[in-house]
């Protein structure tokens, strides 16, 4: 999001409230609604499209990000009270075109059909691991619990996390 | 045969998109001035339309268009237009709670939402009916101006069903119940459209069959097919759902119109949960006989589709349940009536499996009772009635390659079906039965798919195929299939797929289709690319054609160092010869003889494909939970062309299985659906899901690319029947209506103790 200017608000209506994101590395101030959520701003405003929305409601893991390092579904959270917080969207986990362990594994291990929740199932991953890096086949299904895939019957998404707990170990880095 | 890329486990070309955000689904588009588009729907379930009031609505600041059935063409539409009774919008009656009746344009959504709130509706309620065969009945309220409810009827007969009843030692007779259950693609329903001031309507939408809706927009709105291009995306799951249009399409098409810009329409997750198209809900009678040997003798299957309010592919459902019905067993005698009704409620349409999930769990549940009753072990009575290759069934059916007992045998022993069959405590195994086409089906009157590659300049290799990947992987397939016969690397190929203005004609991604079909079509193409490749080789290598070799993205001859790399090829190609490489490919699956659709029976299917699951569960008695522990699928694939994909495909189809066994199901109250979000309607999740262990069968087809048939919808159909007879083997009950839940078990463990 370089460029997308720091300074100046992106929408600049009334009865906006400024916010202060620093998302995947770049600070944003922009203006938004008190009902708008993070995930309006993400997708609207600034663009980040690979965050998806599945549902809108919590009820899929779909929009799954890392507010300051811990997995939110980002529909569920109001862009006011992300104010001041750090946000990782798929979009800033790839670091200079190179894959991050976690997204290798799933691609690796075929995880991927679809792809739609493929995005919130790698935040959601990221944030297991650097919670537990070295959760068991049990701790990742209760882990991921929140995130739904209709495509893959998870089996190759339990392995891929199961490989980038390995590759953690081995000392990958990102 | 020894294969370079075909049979490997290769990560999908897409993935790297996918798993870095960077896939551009149509939800993410945005055009600039796009409005936004939302549909004003029916809160009624049956109703008559006495007046409609959008003045405040059109006053609305932001608003820029509101539409009802008079600003809409009313000529009526259906997939099969012979049974065509739907309008885009209401203009009478509406029929289903959530049938379209208006419909805004606006700057932003939430004014399109503040817009439809001030829309006044005067309706007349009219008597509803929500059950398929109460619908049936004298007297039923009628939901179109027709004489009755059931809005198709089929029936098939072969042998003499009734004559063989009575030489028949065990019979059977059972009725069994499936519900509408949704598709729960993660990407929703959703589109946009442009109609330009030429006139000419272009629509960015998920969809299998863009060719097809592309005919069916056309058809709708009565404007000429050449006025429509459709331009898919990537594709946030499938599954049936995306063949037939739905409503939106037309209704965004008429206000881009109206409004001169482009205008979005999204589902929210509720309306795609209580207004989208639904599996057909099957009520389903089954009647078996076998003689003493356990010989399947005579069958007869009485169908009862809930089609919902209006027509889609409820008919050529019913047909091909028929079609399965008739082939899984090769039965002398079988009867088969079908009867599609009329509902007030959402539409059914395809849905992986197409028809024969519900009738699986039906027939192979009730292969289990009657092994009860012969004494027989039901591993022992179907390996007795098992298909085999190279065989005419006595419905007509071709059987080519079968790999029936081989799934049989293969899923029975890593199950351990001997030693767990004999139950421990309130565990059991059941396994069932499954067949599906392996290759679509000549349903149209034929069944063809044609392909384009171009060798760019580069020495990259442009593929133009319309087979529509929709997260299954057709892109890899097909990518797979040029790279093994051109001798390319898989990342040296770029899959065009999504534009009908330059994809050939296809039918779409359904039935199992794409990898046989499609397949041998690009199979094709890459032939005929080798060929202008080896001539331009031999030119360069001075070189006999026949000792050309391909391989690594280089020609040359063998035991020469000469050699050339793509790159080098195309620009000789192009540069020197001034001819550049290209071949077209086409696939026509040849039709038997004497074949007609109508007739045709299970000769409208190319290749069959035959499985078996077996399933391991456990039963809480106190609390009626079924845990499944271990599901076994073995599938033919005719020859796996990626194995991590095939696995891929079964697995996602399994626990789709579970969910449809144990836990999915619309529920209504007064037609309003209830369940109607993630929470109260159950997928599975990772907390749900077995162990699943999945083996490939191999029997090479004689016709498929590389000998390879479709493995995206087999999956699905044994799961539920699998999980059944497990339970039957647990407990001794046989719960005959799905989701098999907790509270039926428990009624059913109760009846059981009670007689």
């Amino acid at each position: 999001m370089s460029g997308a200017g720091a300074e100046k608000s992106l929408t600049g209506e009334a009865f906006m409230h400024m916010i202060k994101l620093k998302v995947n590395g770049h600070v944003q101030e922009l203006g938004v609604k008190s009902h708008q959520t993070l995930l309006e701003v993400l997708r609207g405003p600034l663009e980040l499209t690979g965050v998806k929305e599945g549902c809108g409601l919590g009820e899929c893991g779909a929009c799954t990000v890392l507010m300051d390092g811990k997995p939110v579904n980002s529909c569920l959270v109001l862009a006011l009270e992300a104010d001041g917080s750090e946000i990782l969207t798929i979009e800033g986990l790839a670091q200079v075109g190179k894959l991050h362990y976690v997204q290798k594994a799933f691609v690796k291990e075929g995880a991927i059909q679809c792809g739609f929740c493929t995005p919130g199932m790698v935040m959601a991953t990221v944030g297991l691991l650097q919670e537990n890096p070295n959760s068991s086949q049990e701790e990742i299904k209760e882990g991921l619990r929140g995130n739904l895939c209709r495509c893959t019957g998870y089996v190759k998404i339990i392995k891929a996390v199961e490989a980038a707990v390995e590759m953690m170990r081995e000392g990958e880095q990102t | 045969m020894t294969w370079k890329v075909i049979g490997k486990g290769l990560p999908k070309i897409d993935s790297i998109s996918k798993v870095t955000g960077e896939a551009q689904y149509t939800v993410d588009l945005k055009l600039p001035g796009m409005l936004y588009g939302n549909i004003f729907r029916s809160p009624l379930p049956h109703a008559k339309i006495k007046s409609i009031n959008t003045s405040k609505a059109e006053e609305l600041q932001g608003v820029h268009a509101v539409i009802t059935a008079k600003d809409v063409p009313l000529n009526k539409f259906s997939f099969f237009q012979w049974l065509a009774d739907k309008t885009i919008l209401c203009s009478d009656k509406v029929r289903y709670l959530g049938d379209e009746v208006a419909a805004v344009a606006a700057v932003d959504e939430e004014t399109a939402l503040e817009a439809l709130s001030l829309i006044k509706v005067e309706y007349e309620p009219l008597p509803a009916v929500f059950d398929a065969e109460e619908a049936m009945k004298p007297g039923a309220p009628l939901i179109h101006d027709k004489e009755k409810n059931i809005g198709f009827h089929v029936e098939r007969l072969f042998g003499d069903p009734d004559k063989a009843f009575e030489e028949c030692d065990y019979i059977c007779e059972d009725r069994y119940v499936t519900g509408q259950v949704s598709h729960c693609c993660l990407e929703v329903s959703n589109c946009i459209v442009k109609w330009d001031s030429s006139g000419r309507l272009t629509i960015w939408t998920n969809t299998q069959a863009p060719h097809t809706q592309r005919q069916e927009i056309a058809r709708i709105l009565g404007i000429p097919i050449r006025n429509v291009r459709i331009i898919n995306s990537t594709m946030g799951g499938g599954f049936g759902s995306k063949l037939v249009i739905d409503m939106k399409l037309p209704i965004a098409a008429i206000l881009s119109k109206k409004t001169g810009r482009p205008v979005r329409i999204e589902n929210s997750r509720a309306e795609e949960f209580s207004t989208a198209k639904t599996r057909y809900g099957y009520t389903i009678y089954v009647k078996t006989g076998a003689k003493k040997d356990g010989r399947l003798w005579a069958r007869e299957m009485k169908v009862i589709g809930d089609n919902g309010a209006y027509h889609d592919k409820g008919p050529a459902t019913l047909n091909f349940s028929s079609m399965m019905f008739g082939t899984l067993y090769n039965i002398p005698n079988i009867r088969y009536e079908g009867n599609l009704v009329y509902t007030n409620k959402q539409m059914g349409t395809a849905f992986r499996g197409f028809g024969n999930p519900q009738i699986a769990f039906a027939c192979e549940t009730q292969i289990d009772v009657l092994a009860n009753k012969t004494g027989m072990d039901p591993l022992e009575l179907r390996l007795r009635n098992a298909n085999q290759s190279d065989q005419m069934t006595f419905c007509g059916a071709e059987i080519t390659s079968c790999g029936m007992k081989e799934c049989m045998e293969a899923a029975a022993r890593a199950i351990g079906w001997e030693e767990k069959r004999r139950g421990k405590g309130l565990r059991g195994v059941g396994l069932a039965n499954m067949v599906h086409t392996g290759a679509g089906g000549r349903f149209y009157g034929y069944n063809a798919a044609d392909a384009f590659i171009k060798l760019s300049d580069d020495g990259t290799v442009a593929l133009i195929t319309p087979a529509q990947d929709m997260g299954q992987g057709s892109h890899t397939v097909m990518a797979q299939i040029v790279a093994e016969e051109l001798g390319v690397n898989l990342e040296d190929i770029n899959v065009i797929s999504n534009d009908t203005d330059l994809t050939p004609y296809d039918l779409g991604s359904w039935g199992s289709r794409t990898t046989f079909m499609n397949g041998n079509a690009v199979l094709d193409a890459a032939r005929n690319t080798k060929k202008e490749i080896i001539t331009v080789a031999s030119e360069m290598l001075e070189a006999n054609p026949d000792d050309i070799i391909l391989e690594g993205g280089r020609v040359f001859v063998k035991g020469s160092s000469d050699q050339y790399s793509f790159s080098e090829l195309a620009d000789y190609a192009i540069n020197k010869r001034g001819v550049p490489i290209s071949g077209k490919g086409r696939f026509v699956d040849k039709l038997p003889s004497g074949y007609t659709i109508k007739e045709g029976f299970a000769k409208n299917i190319p290749t069959f494909a035959f499985g078996t699951q077996a399933a391991e569960v456990e039963i809480d008695e106190e609390t009626g939970e079924v845990k499944v522990l271990k599901v076994v699928a073995a599938h033919e694939t005719g020859t796996t062309i990626n194995t991590l994909m095939a696995e891929g495909q079964i697995e996602g189809s399994v626990v789709q299985g579970i969910g449809y066994a144990l836990m999915e199901g619309l529920t209504l109250k007064n037609g309003k659906v209830i369940n109607d979000g993630f929470i109260d309607y159950k997928i599975p999740t990772f907390g749900d899901i077995p162990e699943i262990e999945t083996i490939l069968i191999e029997t090479n087809d004689p016709h498929g690319p590389f000998g390879a048939k479709g493995i995206g919808e087999p999956g699905l159909v044994p799961t539920a029947p699998a999980i059944a007879n497990a339970i039957f083997n647990a407990v001794g009950i046989m719960i005959k209506e799905l989701p098999i839940t907790p509270e039926k078990i428990l009624k059913a463990l109760k009846e059981k103790k009670g007689g």
